[in-house]
C-alpha cells in the first residue's frame, strides 16, 4: 500500500478529512476525493488555468499544488459561488453576456473574475483582460467574457444580487 | 429582402446550456465515474520511424493496483483498424501494430486503479526499437526512393490527382497577365481546453460495449466504431457527452476509444482513458493543413479575374484518417466570391513521420481563403488597382443567386458588396487611411488589412469522395425528437453531442417560434446512440442549419397532430388552427383555443376524445437531410452542390508593426458577416470572436513544430502558443442578412467563419504595414522572427 | 501527467528543515511554491526521492528594511514582494519585474526564494538581483553563509546551493540616490518566458553624467549575463543615443542565447540589443537625477 497522509481541507465550507498520497495533485483530491467536477484539468503545467480555485481567498492553479501543501487550507470552488437554485451575480452577468460557450475554462474564469471584483471593483478593460489572460479560453476570443465581468461590476456598483 | 417578423428566432435569448456549465455541474468525459472504473496511462514511441523488435511488459504488470496491460499485438487480436475516410489503403489501429510512424505514437496503454499508478507502469515498460529512416520532408517523402511508412503504398505520396473545370488553359493564354505566388501554410492544433477521451464499459456476456466518450458522429459512423471495437453495432451504445471544445478535432475518436474499450475488455472493469495536454498535442487527430502552395490568378489589365489555378502539396503525417476531404472542403469556394469562369486545382497528399492531420475549423477552405486573397492583394499591386475596388469589380452581384460555381458548388445567396460597404463604413477607412498616413509619418508602422472571403457551411459528404473515381456516402442527416407532455410541457431530445455551439438553444428557440411558446419553458435531453436517430453532429458549420430543419420538421408533425386534435374538439378544419401565446386556436375565434396542457392531456389520457384512427400521445421525431446536396457528374466535371449554403465575411484589422523585434499589435478588428436569418445573436457573435481569436493564433502564434529529425518541439503549452485575452482585442462585428433559399428561416451556418478570415485578413494587414519596405506576406503563422527576417530580406 | 513517487516531509521550522536537509542530501528537494517544481513533477523531469515542503515555514516570509536596503525573506510569495510599499520605495525595479513572472495566480504561490534558487535562465528574478547586486544567505545545519549575486547562478537551474542547503534571506542594498532603474522584457504573449529581459539601473553624477550603471539581462545565456562592457562603455558618459547604441551593442554582444520555437540565438541577439537599449532609455528617464 502506498504511504499516506492526513490532511483536512476546508472545501466551500465543508471540513473533509482525507488521507492522501503525498504526490497527490490538489486538482485531483478535489475531483475525485471529494467528489466537485467543476473544478477542470485542462493541462497539467500551469498555463491554462482551467483548474483555478482559491486557496485561502487567493487564486491558485491547483495542479501546480500537493494536496498534502493545502493541508488546514480554505478552498473555494466553482461549486462554492452559487446556492441551490440561484446563480452567483458574478454567474449571471456570464450568462447574460454570454461569456462562455464549451464551458470547460468557465469555472476558473470564474474564479479569477471573482477575485478581480474583489480587488478592484470597477476595472478597465485592460484591467479586465490582464486579470484574465491568466486562463486561457479556446471558443469565445475572450470578448464576451470581458464583456460579463464589466456586467457584473456595473451590476455590482448598484443593483441587489441578479438572478 | 425583407426578412419576417419573428418572435424568437433572431433573439438574444440566455442559452439554455448556460447554468449547468456555469455551476461548474455539467458532465464532460472525465467527469464520468463508475464502479470499479480503471485508469489509463499511455506509453508512446520516443522514436518517429521504427520497427517494434520487442515489448516486456511484465514488469508493469506486476506492479500493485495495474490490472491491464495492452501493446499492438494485443490491438491486432482485440481490434480492427481504426475507421479512415480514406479509400487507400493505410491501415492504423489504436496502438501501433510492428511498426511506429511518428513520435508520440501508442505502443501499449496500462490500466491501473488510478492515472499515478498507470504512469508508474508505463515507466516500467520496455520496449525494444529498430530505427527506421526518418522522413519529414513532404518533397523527399514523395520521391519513390524515399523509405515508405506503408508497406502497401507504392510510396508515400498517397493520392495525387488534378481536377479542372471550364476552359483553364484558354482563360489563361487569354490574360493580360499572371499573379503568382508560393504560399506556405504551416500546421496548427485544435487545441481545444478539454482532452479526448473516453470510458468503457464491456459486458462479456451480453457483449455490449458501452462508451461515455467526447466523439462525434454517434449516430453516423457508429458502426465503424463498433467495427473497431469488434462488438456487434447494435450491442454498441455511445452517449453524447458535454464536450470541452473541439473545433474537428473529436470527430472520431477511435484511437481514445479503441484504448479505453480493449483495457474494459482485458481487466473486466470499466476503464477511463482521458488524454493528457501531451498526448493531445503530439498523438491526437487534431493536427491542421500543413501545406505548400504554388498559385496563379489569371487576370486582365482591367483587374478582371478570370480563372485561378492551385498546386498544393499537403504534409499529412503519418496516416490519412480523413482522405485529402479537406480539399473536397477548399474545392467548395476556390474562386471565392468572384465571377472566375474556371479553376484547376492539384494536390498531393503525401505521408510522413508525424502525427497525422485531422481536422481543424475551416478544415481546408481557411487555407484556400488565405490563397486567394494573397492573389488578390498581390493582382491589385501590380496592376495598380485599388484593393476595396478590385474586388467589388469581380464580386457576383447580388442579383445572380443561386449561382453555379465553375466545379459545380452552388452558392445559395449572397450580398458581397453590402458586406463589404458595411465593414468599410464601420472601420470608417478612409479616416483609417489617414491615420495611416500620420503613423507612418511619425515612423510607425501601421497596417490596415482586407479580406473579403467566402464561409461554406453544411458540408456535402461527397467531399469525402468526388476525388476518388467510385461512389460513395450520400447522407448527412440530423434528428431531434420532441414531443408534448400531459402537461403541456416540450420536450426536445437531441442525438448529438454539444461542442460548446448552442444547440439546445437553437432548437428550443425554434420550438418557441414555431409553437409561440417561450423557449426557456423547453427542457432538452440527450439520448444514447442505441435509442437514436441519424445525425452527423456538429462540424462544418452545419448544426444551426440541420437542428433548425430538424427540429421546425419535428414541430411540424406535431402541430399537424395537434391541429386535428384541436379541430376535433372545435368542429373546424386543421387548416384553421393556428398556434400563439401557449395556444392552439381556431383563426379568428379566441374563444375556441385550447392550451397546450390541455392537448397534451386530452392526447394522452382521453383517447376517445380524439378524432378515430389517431394514436394516443403527442410524440414526433424528425430527420433533416442535407436540404441541397447533388450527386457529382460521372466524368466529375461537374461535381454537384456539395456546400450550397454559403456564408460570406469581410475583415478589416488594423494592426502596428515593430520591423526590429517582429511584434504585432491590433489597433482594431472589423469584421462584418453574413450567415444568413441569425438565430441567436450573442451565441453567433461568440462564434465570431472566438473564430477570429483562433485565426489570430493561426497567423501570429500557433504552429505544430516537427524538427528534422521528426521530433515534436511544441508539446506543452508553453510552446504551442494559444492567444490570451491580451492578444487579441475588442472586435467589432457587423452583421448583413441575406436569408438562404434552401433552409429552415433561411439560417446558414457561422461557426467557422472567423477562422477561415482571419489568416487572410491578418496577412493583408501586416503586408500592408510594411509595405514601405517592400515586404510580402506568404506564410503563416507570422512569427515575430518571421517578421524581422521578411523585414530584413526585403531591405536588401 | 502525474508526478512520481516521493517521500514527503513538510517541516514547521528551519532547524527542522535543514536538518532535514542534511539528513537526504542531494535525494531532497525544496517545495516552496510549487510554480517550476511540480510541472517538472508532472511531467516526469524530476525524480526527487524526498519532498521537502516548506510552505509552513513563515517565518521565512518577510520584507524588512536592512541597511537601508530591502531583506526578503526567501518564502515571501511574489505577490507580496510586488505589492510591498518598502519595495517600491526602495527597489521598484524589483516591483516592476515581479509584474512579468507568470500571471497572479503563480505569483499567489511562487516565492521570491524558490524563483532563485530553480534559476531558470528565462527568470527575470536572477537578472534583477545580479544587477542589483543583491546577497543571497544561504543556511545549513552547518551554518550559514552569504552569496553575491553574481556567483549564485552557475548555470541552467543550477546555483551554488550545495546539498543540504537553503536559500533562507535575499539581501538588496538600496542603490544610490539619483538613480533610475527599469526592467524591460519580450515574450510570445503576456505571461510567458521572456525571449529577452533587461534589468538596468543607472545613477548619475549630477553633472549629466552616468556615474555607475548596471546591466544585466535574463533569455540570452545560461545564467543572468551581466553586461560589464556594456556597464563601462557608458560609465563616464552622457546618455547620448549614440552611448545607449554602444552600450546596447556590447550588451548583446555579451550573450550565448539558445535556440528554440520562438526564436534563433541570432534574434535573440537582435532583441537583447533592442531592449537592453530601450532597459538603459528608461532607467536614464527616471533617473531624474541629471
Amino acid at each position: 500500500m502506498p504511504t499516506t497522509i492526513a490532511i483536512g481541507l476546508n472545501v466551500n465550507g465543508i471540513r473533509h478529512e482525507l488521507n492522501v498520497e503525498p504526490r497527490w495533485l490538489l486538482v485531483d483530491v478535489i475531483r475525485e476525493q471529494i467528489g466537485l467536477t467543476g473544478t477542470h484539468i485542462g493541462c497539467e503545467h500551469g498555463v491554462c488555468g482551467t483548474c483555478t480555485v482559491l486557496v485561502n481567498g487567493e487564486t491558485a492553479r491547483s495542479c501546480l499544488m500537493l494536496a498534502a501543501s493545502a493541508d488546514g487550507a480554505e478552498i473555494t470552488t466553482v461549486e462554492g459561488l452559487s446556492s441551490g437554485e440561484r446563480l452567483h451575480p458574478l454567474q449571471a452577468a456570464f450568462r447574460e453576456a454570454q461569456g462562455l460557450q464549451c464551458g470547460f475554462c468557465t469555472p476558473g474564469m470564474l474564479m479569477v473574475a471573482h477575485e478581480l471584483l474583489r480587488e478592484n471593483p470597477s476595472p478597465s478593460e485592460a484591467e479586465i483582460r490582464e486579470s484574465i489572460s491568466a486562463n486561457l479560453c479556446r471558443c469565445t476570443g475572450y470578448q464576451g467574457i470581458v464583456d460579463a465581468v464589466q456586467l457584473a461590476a456595473s451590476s455590482q456598483a448598484g443593483a441587489p444580487a441578479a438572478r | 429582402m425583407a426578412t419576417a417578423e419573428r418572435r424568437w428566432i433572431g433573439k438574444d435569448i440566455p442559452r439554455l446550456e448556460d447554468p449547468k456549465l456555469l455551476a461548474g455541474r455539467a458532465t464532460y468525459t472525465d467527469d464520468v465515474k463508475l464502479p470499479g472504473m480503471l485508469h489509463t496511462a499511455v506509453l508512446r514511441s520516443p522514436h518517429p520511424h521504427a520497427r517494434i523488435a520487442r515489448i516486456d511488459t511484465s514488469r508493469a504488470r506486476a506492479l500493485p493496483g495495474v490490472f491491464a496491460v495492452v501493446t499492438g499485438e494485443d490491438a491486432k487480436e482485440m481490434t480492427n483498424p481504426l475507421p479512415a475516410f480514406c479509400a487507400e489503403p493505410v491501415v492504423q489501429y489504436c496502438l501501433a501494430v510492428e511498426k511506429v510512424r511518428f513520435a508520440g505514437e501508442a505502443v501499449a496503454a496500462v490500466a491501473a486503479v488510478d492515472r499515478y499508478t498507470a504512469e508508474d507502469a508505463v515507466a516500467l515498460i520496455d520496449v525494444e526499437y529498430e530505427l527506421l529512416p526518418v522522413v519529414t520532408d513532404p518533397f523527399e517523402a514523395m520521391k519513390p526512393s524515399t523509405a515508405k511508412l506503408h508497406d502497401p503504398l507504392p510510396s508515400n505520396l498517397a493520392f495525387e490527382k488534378t481536377l479542372s473545370f471550364g476552359d483553364v488553359a484558354d482563360d489563361f493564354a487569354a490574360a493580360d497577365r499572371v499573379i503568382r505566388r508560393k504560399l506556405r501554410w504551416h500546421r496548427a492544433s485544435a487545441q481545444p481546453l478539454e482532452t479526448a477521451g473516453a470510458v468503457c464499459r464491456y459486458d462479456p456476456i451480453s457483449q455490449k460495449m458501452d462508451v461515455w466518450s467526447n466523439t462525434n458522429m454517434i449516430n453516423y459512423v457508429g458502426w465503424l466504431i463498433a467495427n473497431t471495437l469488434k462488438v456487434p453495432a447494435g450491442r454498441l451504445n455511445i452517449y453524447p457527452m458535454y464536450v470541452g471544445g473541439s473545433f474537428g478535432s473529436k470527430h472520431v475518436l477511435g484511437k481514445v476509444i479503441g484504448i479505453a474499450g480493449m483495457l474494459a475488455k482485458r481487466s473486466g472493469r470499466p476503464v477511463k482513458f482521458m488524454e493528457d495536454r501531451v498526448d493531445n498535442l503530439i498523438a491526437s487527430e487534431n493536427l491542421a493543413c500543413d501545406r505548400f502552395y504554388d498559385v496563379e490568378l489569371a487576370v486582365t489589365k482591367d483587374g478582371v479575374f478570370k480563372s485561378i489555378r492551385v498546386k498544393v502539396v499537403d504534409d499529412y503525417g503519418a496516416y490519412f484518417q480523413f482522405g485529402h476531404g479537406t480539399h473536397g472542403n477548399a474545392l467548395a469556394q476556390v474562386t471565392g466570391p468572384y465571377r472566375m469562369g474556371s479553376f484547376e486545382y492539384t494536390v498531393q497528399c503525401v505521408l510522413t513521420n508525424k502525427c497525422q492531420q485531422g481536422v481543424f475549423r475551416g478544415a481546408g477552405s481557411d487555407a484556400g481563403n488565405f490563397c486567394l486573397e494573397r492573389l488578390v492583394d498581390a493582382a491589385a499591386q501590380e496592376l495598380g488597382i485599388d484593393r476595396v475596388e478590385i474586388r467589388r469589380r469581380n464580386f457576383i452581384a447580388p442579383d445572380r443567386f443561386p449561382f453555379k460555381t465553375p466545379c459545380g458548388n452552388v452558392y445559395d445567396s449572397g450580398n458581397y458588396p453590402a458586406v463589404l460597404d458595411r465593414a468599410l463604413e464601420m472601420s470608417g477607412f478612409a479616416e483609417l487611411k489617414r491615420m495611416q498616413a500620420e503613423a507612418r509619418a511619425q515612423g510607425r508602422y501601421v497596417g490596415i488589412g482586407l479580406a473579403t472571403a467566402q464561409q461554406r457551411s453544411v458540408y456535402g459528404p461527397t467531399e469525402f469522395w468526388f476525388w476518388y473515381d467510385s461512389p460513395g456516402l450520400t447522407a448527412a442527416p440530423e434528428s431531434v425528437g420532441l414531443s408534448l407532455g400531459p402537461t403541456g410541457e416540450f420536450v426536445v431530445t437531441m442525438f448529438s453531442p454539444f461542442w460548446g455551439n448552442s444547440p439546445e438553444t437553437v432548437v428550443a428557440q425554434t420550438i418557441g417560434e414555431e409553437f409561440g411558446i417561450d423557449p426557456a419553458q423547453v427542457t432538452v435531453t440527450y439520448e444514447d446512440s442505441q435509442h437514436a436517430l441519424p445525425g452527423a453532429g456538429p462540424g462544418g458549420s452545419r448544426m444551426t442549419v440541420m437542428l433548425t430543419g430538424a427540429a421546425a420538421g419535428a414541430s411540424r408533425k406535431l402541430k399537424d397532430k395537434l391541429s386535428k386534435i384541436a379541430a376535433h374538439q372545435f368542429e373546424a378544419a386543421p387548416e384553421d388552427i393556428v398556434f400563439a401565446d401557449g395556444r392552439a386556436m381556431v383563426r379568428g375565434l379566441p374563444d375556441k383555443s385550447m392550451s397546450y396542457g390541455d392537448l397534451g392531456l386530452k392526447a394522452y389520457w382521453f383517447k376517445l376524445d380524439l378524432p378515430a384512427g389517431m394514436e394516443s400521445g403527442l410524440e414526433a421525431r424528425h430527420t433533416y437531410d442535407h436540404p441541397y446536396l447533388t450527386k457529382p457528374s460521372a466524368d466529375r466535371k461537374d461535381l454537384g452542390a456539395f456546400y450550397p449554403i454559403m456564408a460570406h465575411g469581410a475583415h478589416i484589422p488594423v494592426v502596428e508593426v515593430e520591423p526590429e523585434t517582429g511584434r504585432v499589435r491590433f489597433l482594431r478588428y472589423v469584421a462584418v458577416h453574413d450567415v444568413g436569418t441569425i438565430v441567436n445573436p450573442k451565441s453567433l457573435r461568440g462564434q465570431i470572436t472566438g473564430g477570429i481569436t483562433q485565426g489570430i493564433g493561426m497567423a501570429l502564434y500557433e504552429q505544430s513544430v516537427y524538427d528534422a529529425d521528426g521530433q515534436p518541439l511544441t508539446a506543452s503549452f508553453m510552446d504551442y502558443l494559444l492567444p490570451t485575452a491580451q492578444e487579441v482585442p475588442r472586435f467589432e462585428v457587423g452583421h448583413v442578412e441575406t436569408p438562404s433559399p434552401f433552409t429552415e428561416y433561411g439560417v446558414k451556418g457561422g461557426g467557422e467563419g472567423g477562422r477561415m478570415i482571419a489568416p487572410a485578413a491578418i496577412a493583408s494587414a501586416i503586408e500592408d504595414a510594411l509595405a514601405p519596405f517592400g515586404v510580402r506576406v506568404d506564410e503563416v503563422p507570422l512569427t515575430p522572427e518571421r517578421i524581422v527576417k521578411l523585414v530584413e530580406a526585403a531591405g536588401r | 501527467m502525474k508526478p512520481p513517487r516521493f517521500d514527503y516531509l513538510a517541516p514547521r521550522t528551519l532547524d527542522e528543515t535543514l536538518a532535514h536537509l542534511h539528513d537526504h542530501g542531494d535525494q531532497a528537494k525544496i517545495l516552496a511554491g510549487g510554480q517550476s517544481l511540480i510541472p517538472m513533477l508532472n511531467f516526469r523531469l524530476a525524480h526527487p526521492g524526498v519532498v521537502v515542503d516548506v510552505n509552513r515555514l513563515t517565518e521565512l516570509a518577510y520584507v524588512r528594511q536592512h541597511d537601508g536596503g530591502v531583506a526578503v525573506g526567501a518564502l515571501t510569495r511574489q505577490h507580496a514582494v510586488e505589492r510591498s510599499e518598502l519595495i517600491r520605495a526602495r527597489v521598484p525595479v524589483v516591483a516592476e519585474a515581479c509584474r512579468f513572472i507568470g500571471h497572479a495566480p503563480i505569483r499567489h504561490r511562487g516565492t521570491f526564494g524558490g524563483n532563485l534558487a530553480h534559476a531558470d535562465p528565462a527568470s527575470e528574478l536572477p537578472a534583477v538581483m545580479v544587477a542589483l547586486e543583491a546577497e543571497m544567505a544561504v543556511a545549513s545545519r552547518a551554518g550559514s553563509r552569504a552569496v553575491p549575486a553574481g556567483q549564485f547562478f552557475t548555470g541552467p537551474l543550477t546555483t551554488a546551493l550545495r546539498p543540504g542547503e537553503m536559500l533562507t534571506e535575499i539581501r538588496i542594498p538600496a542603490p544610490p540616490s539619483r538613480t533610475g532603474g527599469a526592467f524591460v522584457e519580450m515574450a510570445r504573449r503576456a505571461g510567458d518566458f521572456a525571449l529577452v529581459g533587461v534589468a538596468a539601473l543607472i545613477t548619475f553624477d549630477g553633472a549629466g553624467k552616468c556615474e555607475r550603471v548596471r546591466i544585466a539581462l535574463c533569455g540570452v545565456g545560461p545564467t543572468p549575463i551581466r553586461a560589464r562592457a556594456a556597464e563601462d562603455a557608458l560609465t563616464g558618459q552622457a546618455p547620448t543615443a549614440t552611448a545607449l547604441a554602444a552600450a546596447a551593442d556590447r550588451a548583446a554582444a555579451a550573450t550565448s542565447p539558445p535556440s528554440d520555437v520562438h526564436g534563433s540565438a541570432e534574434f535573440r541577439k537582435k532583441l537583447a540589443r533592442h531592449f537592453a537599449r530601450q532597459a538603459i532609455a528608461a532607467a536614464v528617464e527616471r533617473s531624474g537625477g541629471r
